[in-house]
């Protein structure tokens, strides 16, 4: 792990633009992952509005940014929480959801928000989109570009983090309860209305501010980076990684964004590729790459609490 | 004292009357059986009274305070435990784990504390983790409880679950046919087992139950369903004497 962070804390010296992008693109799309993992792998949500929120995050940013002209640290969190309130607002009805009709639900919402997106001239430039100068980091980085890595891998790492000390709380037990029985958990006391939309509001918050990197990122928010190929991508990242493994969505969002990378010659292939790889997991090997390492690292170990210190 | 009571608790779905007007009286301390042939409305009984399903009619009070109504999340932080009839254990969670999320309620951790792992977080998942395992060892469990849920016996995910709602020291347990698909040896542990419960942890108990055996040693009173109704309650011996009762089980004699 430490080889890794130092491999990427230097990848800006070695590397150049264009793996730098991929770097960069693969640890915003770690942010929007682990998010997503807390609705799907841990609290069993199957819920796919995350493409759509990633969506209201990027564009969010760029419409504060470029239209309202507010700095980018302040536009970025904005797009985030704009993200994050949508979110919520989709939790609302979604909570009575489950299964095939909250998928169905939630596909729908994706669908209706590219349109929005496509067709709200005013606001989000239609099919154009919404052009963005690059961030001016000033002393802090030389180039826009390092600036924009240092600060996803920055957030990516604290987003990693926190999420990991949430799940190994009665926070991450009482997602698993809800996931595995909500009679049961109700049984337990556990509110499931606070719970599932603890876990609506926070993978939302995370796709929100992915969005806004991946917006900076790019330059440029247009609608198409925000259609059905998104959320498949997404739930691929979920699926092939692991569910309900914080370690299984950054596995998952690293390894699928390289093999985006790899097709970027074939598109077409793209999806046939991310959907051959959901169906594989989904037949052959439920848990995913974790399952994997579950099986063969020894002494993995993945806890919904914190072990006690030894005294 | 009386610590359970349901007044003339009724519930319908659709036309079907599953539960007619059952009256239940249960003090503080007893073990209550609950039997009845098969349809009698057991199960809609625990439901209706743990809010699973809100009861078209009628209250239950816990400790003199109307619970019926509440959402079952309240009605269980109000103190009310319950095991299911199909085990109800978390797979993707050891064992421990599972013991742990019972005490969810006593806990007061918040997601930004979690996220930030405060100090007090620690302390909590610290004392959570040693009030589960001692959970545990109370029902001979304790080795374990490193093991996935979804890997445990079907017996053995019983007592766990037990374990797991005896943690939150509830008022009142109730167990919906415990020893179902059980062994006679595992039978006999289940019997000592709750009064152990009843004993050393003074929480009443309720449990509805097909093993007549359990229910006849452990039960200080029984009550009786058919057809949704309450048709006897007494001690294993009055109800067993009861001419209605066997009607209901066997049916009645046709006249020649």
């Amino acid at each position: 792990m430490a080889v890794g962070l130092v491999f990427l804390a230097t990848l800006p010296f070695h590397a150049n633009p264009y793996l730098l992008f991929v770097g960069n693109l693969a640890m915003l799309y770690i942010v929007l992952t682990v998010g997503l993992n807390l609705l799907i792998g841990y609290t069993g949500m199957l819920a796919f509005q995350n493409a759509a929120l990633f969506g209201v995050g990027a564009y969010g940013c760029a419409v504060l940014r470029v239209t309202l002209g507010l700095p980018y640290w302040l536009s970025l969190p904005a797009g985030g929480l704009i993200a994050m309130i949508v979110g919520v607002l989709v939790a609302l009805p979604a909570l009575r959801l489950t299964g095939l009709y909250l998928a169905l639900a939630t596909v729908a919402f994706a669908q209706f928000t590219l349109w929005v997106f496509l067709h709200w001239y005013s606001v989000t430039g239609g099919p154009a989109g919404i052009q963005m100068h690059p961030v001016d980091f000033g002393v802090l980085a030389s180039t826009a570009e390092y600036g924009l890595y240092y600060l996803t891998m920055a957030i990516m790492l604290a987003v990693v983090a926190l999420t990991w000390n949430l799940v190994r709380s009665r926070i991450g037990r009482a997602f698993v309860a809800i996931r595995e029985s909500e009679v049961a958990a109700e049984a337990l006391a556990i509110d499931l209305t606070r719970y599932k939309t603890i876990a609506y509001a926070i993978s939302a918050l995370y796709a929100g501010v992915a969005g806004g990197l991946f917006a900076a990122m790019l330059g440029i928010v247009v609608p198409e980076s925000y259609d059905l190929f998104q959320v498949i991508a997404q739930f691929a990242m979920v699926v092939v990684g692991g569910i309900g493994s914080v370690w299984g969505a950054v596995i998952g969002a690293v390894g699928l964004i390289w093999v985006q990378e790899a097709l970027r010659a074939f598109k077409e292939f793209q999806e046939i590729a991310f959907g051959g790889m959901i169906l594989l997991t989904v037949l052959f090997l439920r848990g995913g790459a974790m399952s994997l390492i579950k099986r063969h690292i020894k002494g993995w170990d993945e806890p919904l609490r914190r072990i006690p210190r030894k005294r | 004292m009386s610590k359970l009571v349901t007044r003339n608790l009724s519930m319908t779905f659709g036309g079907l009357v599953a539960l007619d007007g059952v009256d239940l009286d249960v003090p503080e301390g007893e073990i209550r059986g609950v039997i009845g042939p098969n349809g009698a409305g057991k199960t809609t009984l625990l439901n209706a009274i743990t809010g699973v399903n809100q009861p078209t009619d009628g209250e239950v009070l816990l400790d003199g305070e109307v619970i019926s109504g509440l959402k079952a999340s309240r009605i269980a932080a109000r103190g009310l435990a319950r095991t299911f009839q199909t085990s109800q254990l978390f797979a993707g969670m050891t064992v421990l784990e599972n013991v742990m999320t019972g005490l969810h309620a006593r806990m007061g951790t918040s997601p930004l504390a979690a996220a930030f792992g405060l100090p007090s977080v620690w302390r909590e998942e610290e004392d959570a983790t040693e009030k589960a395992m001692s959970a545990l060892d109370f029902v001979g469990m304790q080795q374990f409880a490193d093991r996935d849920g979804g890997e445990l016996s079907f017996g053995q995910q019983r007592v766990v679950e037990i374990a797991r709602a005896l943690v939150r020291e509830p008022r009142v347990l109730l167990l919906d046919e415990p020893a179902v698909g059980l062994s006679m040896t595992r039978v006999s542990e289940l019997d000592a087992l709750l009064r152990r419960i009843r004993e050393e942890r003074g929480v009443t108990i309720v449990m509805i139950e097909h093993v007549i055996r359990l229910v006849m040693g452990v039960c200080d009173r029984i009550t009786v369903l058919s057809s949704g109704r309450k048709i006897a309650e007494g001690t294993a011996d009055e109800v067993t004497q009861n001419p209605e009762v066997i009607e209901a089980y066997l049916g009645r004699e046709l006249d020649a």
